[in-house]
């Protein structure tokens, strides 16, 4: 008993001095998440499909970036004017490439199904195929080793929350993610092309009455979520670097954390990333390392025995 | 009728023959009673995947070995590589154990490289008594009360290794540790070897586990170093012990870098590889590391002419290659049972059998010094000065002391 006593007053010790770090840790590591979950959750949303091949997505935008930033700044460190321009070259680069993948991807492993009104199961063997090829080819091409990323600016911490160092990294992460994802809910709420989204996700037949244009919003809905999975691939390579694997798990986190949330809905899945990511990040002081994904997925059941729909509920045609 | 009695004869003879076996061995080239039979030497480790290089590094080891030999042209027998590739995952490794096992040409191993591979590819390789000679895989239970071991490796288990490291760290004035393994076989046999010297030292021990990540062939996730990273500041640890593989290593350095943790890190022999700093984000981060690993530490026995062939042959520098010598050597050792073993009648497997039992009276001068083998076939010899300490300076893996 005492040993048990003994246990928790260590833990809750570490807890205690590390609480802060951890937080501002697990919520940038939340918004990466939440970066991912965006392409689950609205392809979903659209199609009804579960795009198992968005991980590659991820790792595409995290190469595209690795390779401009790689020629550009080299083992050199940027000026601040440069660690801006940088930046954003490793946004737009990841972000592009992401975007330009997803296409492809949908033209050429989804379309063709839609066209023949394939089974749901046919396109999820698609994606899962779709992914194997683009990650084992990612693989041979660019090597097995984890690159690391070259440092668009120096990461120190630059500011203490109650004695916490907040690093420059999580800043960044936090800042573009969080307008980011701002933009993207004015977008689908407020633009005729999110309206175009959400009247495809609610009844596509209708909308498509309406005169909606299914192809194109289709597309369109896989150019977004691209775009934001090539974007986090840059963000996350910025600090773990990047290699042919390594979109298998984030991802993995990112689809529990979509579900979370309630797949199809766009606010939700942002909601599911960052509780996730804060869980995950506290789950690693409290419990040992090892614990880390038990305790994340357990939770992800719990939530979903109590609200089978997620946090949100599945809503993607009526948010916002 | 005659003709008849004749070709009877000519029968049973010519059955006899092939079951007696003038042919000692299947493996016996078909062309041609002069053409020399050809053997097949294996190799089993990490081709591809995150921890690639070192199975590079042996590979190429074991390739020159082999074509040296065949130059000579002294052998009565011709030799061929086979590599099986392994990933260094114990998942992989079994299917693998038992590709090498199913080719029928094919003697002995030169591997498995890593400890989980080799504990799980073991399993077959007893049974088909194949001899598994590794110049890496060092986790102290693949040897300990294996009597008649058909495993044999030619570098010191990790209990030299791993006293050695605690020693090191107590040396350095570390007293408050925490010891973190990738809950491989490997690791954490390391780690559990430098946590009881550490404790009985006097040392403060913390210890925690954080599996191998998706960008490292395992499937955790890289941000749990992060977090990771954050509790080991906020405990104040004068010295993190690591037991692991490089590309995880370079990753946990990344974090500790960003968390602002000032104290001193090592690792064992599964990070001793050049690709430790080119994975590691910033680089910088990976700069004083210490780093310890056995036998001849990075290869550089292979010096010379050897070095220059070598290089030809793997396009990377001999001197960098961790294990390269070791392979080298196996690869020797086995070379040299099987000049004694190799015309063994009765089969495959009794060649097999009769070439582990040979390895077992190894007496070799090699490039790494003198390799005898004990009946569970661990390395014999004074493990003094057996341990390299290695420091990351400036971005380069550069000596610092020995054991």
């Amino acid at each position: 008993m005492s040993g048990i006593f003994q246990f928790l007053s260590a833990h809750f010790h570490i807890l205690h001095i590390t609480f802060w770090p951890l937080l501002v840790g697990g919520i940038a590591n939340g918004f990466i998440y939440s970066l991912i979950a965006i392409g689950y959750t609205m392809v979903y949303g659209v199609l009804r499909l579960i795009n198992f091949a968005h991980s590659e997505i991820f790792m595409a935008g995290g190469f595209a970036s690795y390779f401009l930033l790689h020629a550009l700044i080299g083992h050199s460190t940027p000026s601040t004017g440069g660690s801006i321009l940088f930046m954003a070259l490793g946004m737009l680069s990841g972000g592009l490439c992401g975007m330009l993948v997803a296409v492809i991807l949908e033209r050429v492993a989804y379309r063709p199904l839609r066209r023949r009104n394939a089974p749901k199961l046919a396109y999820l063997i698609s994606a899962i195929g779709a992914s194997y090829f683009m990650f084992n080819l990612a693989g041979k091409e660019f090597g097995r080793y984890n690159l690391s990323m070259a440092q668009p600016f120096v990461n120190h911490s630059l500011f203490t929350i109650f004695g916490a160092p907040v690093q420059m990294y999580y800043i960044v992460i936090v800042a573009i993610s969080a307008a980011m994802l701002f933009l993207l809910d004015r977008i689908v709420a407020t633009t005729k092309l999110g309206r175009g989204i959400r009247a495809v996700a609610q009844d596509a037949e209708t909308a498509s009455l309406m005169g909606v244009n299914i192809d194109q919003t289709i597309v369109v809905t896989f150019m977004l979520g691209g775009f934001f999975g090539g974007l986090a691939g840059f963000l996350f390579g910025m600090s773990s670097g990047v290699v042919y694997t390594m979109g298998f798990t984030p991802a993995l986190k990112a689809f529990t954390a979509a579900v979370l949330g309630g797949i199809g809905n766009v606010r939700g899945a942002m909601i599911g990333g960052l509780l996730l990511g804060i869980v995950e990040s506290f789950s690693i002081a409290f419990v040992n390392g090892a614990f880390i994904d038990v305790v994340a997925f357990a939770i992800l059941v719990l939530v979903l025995l109590v609200r089978p729909t997620g946090i949100l509920g599945e809503q993607l045609g009526r948010s916002a | 009728m005659k003709l008849r009695l004749n070709k009877t004869v000519a029968a049973v003879a010519t059955s006899a023959l092939l079951l007696v076996g003038v042919p000692a061995f299947s493996a016996a080239s078909a062309s041609g009673a002069a053409a020399k039979p050809t053997f097949v030497i294996g190799y089993q480790g990490p081709l591809t995947g995150g921890n690639a290089q070192l199975g590079l590094n042996m590979v190429y080891g074991v390739q020159l070995a082999v074509n040296n030999a065949n130059k000579l042209n002294t052998l009565p027998f011709k030799l061929k590589v086979a590599k099986y590739d392994d990933q260094g995952s114990g998942t992989i490794a079994p299917a693998q154990a038992q590709a090498a096992i199913a080719n029928k040409n094919l003697v002995a191993v030169v591997g498995p490289a890593f400890s989980t591979a080799t504990r799980n590819s073991e399993v077959y390789y007893s049974v088909a008594s194949v001899a598994t000679v590794s110049p890496s895989a060092t986790n102290p239970l693949l040897t300990l009360n294996k009597p008649d071991n058909n495993f044999f490796r030619m570098v010191f288990g990790d209990d030299v290794q791993g006293a050695a490291d605690a020693k090191f760290l107590k040396d350095k004035g570390l007293t408050k540790l925490q010891i973190v393994d990738d809950g491989s076989f490997y690791g954490s046999g390391l780690a559990a070897v430098v946590e009881k010297y550490s404790r009985a030292s006097g040392a403060t021990v913390d210890t925690n586990t954080l599996p191998a990540t998706s960008n490292c062939g395992g499937t955790a996730s890289t941000t749990q170093y992060a977090g990771a990273a954050s509790a080991a500041v906020a405990a104040n640890y004068t010295g993190i012990f690591y037991g692991g593989y490089y590309c995880d290593l370079g990753l946990f350095l990344g974090a500790l870098a960003s968390a602002g943790y000032h104290g001193a890190v090592m690792s064992g022999d599964g990070s001793e590889d050049p690709a430790l700093i080119t994975g590691t984000t910033p680089a910088s981060a990976a700069n004083g590391v210490y780093i310890s690993a056995g036998g001849g530490g990075a290869g550089g026995n292979l010096s010379g002419k050897l070095a220059t062939q070598y290089k030809a042959l793997s396009g990377f520098a001999a001197s960098t290659a961790l294990y390269a010598s070791q392979a080298y050597d196996a690869t020797n050792i086995i070379i040299e049972a099987l000049k004694k073993t190799w015309k063994t009648r009765g089969g495959l497997h009794s060649l097999r059998l009769a070439t582990v039992l040979q390895i077992h009276k190894t007496n070799w001068k090699g490039i790494t010094g003198k390799v005898r083998f004990n009946n569970d076939g661990s390395l014999v010899g004074s493990s003094k000065g057996a341990i390299n300490f290695f420091q990351v300076v400036s971005g380069a893996i550069t000596q610092v002391g020995h054991s």
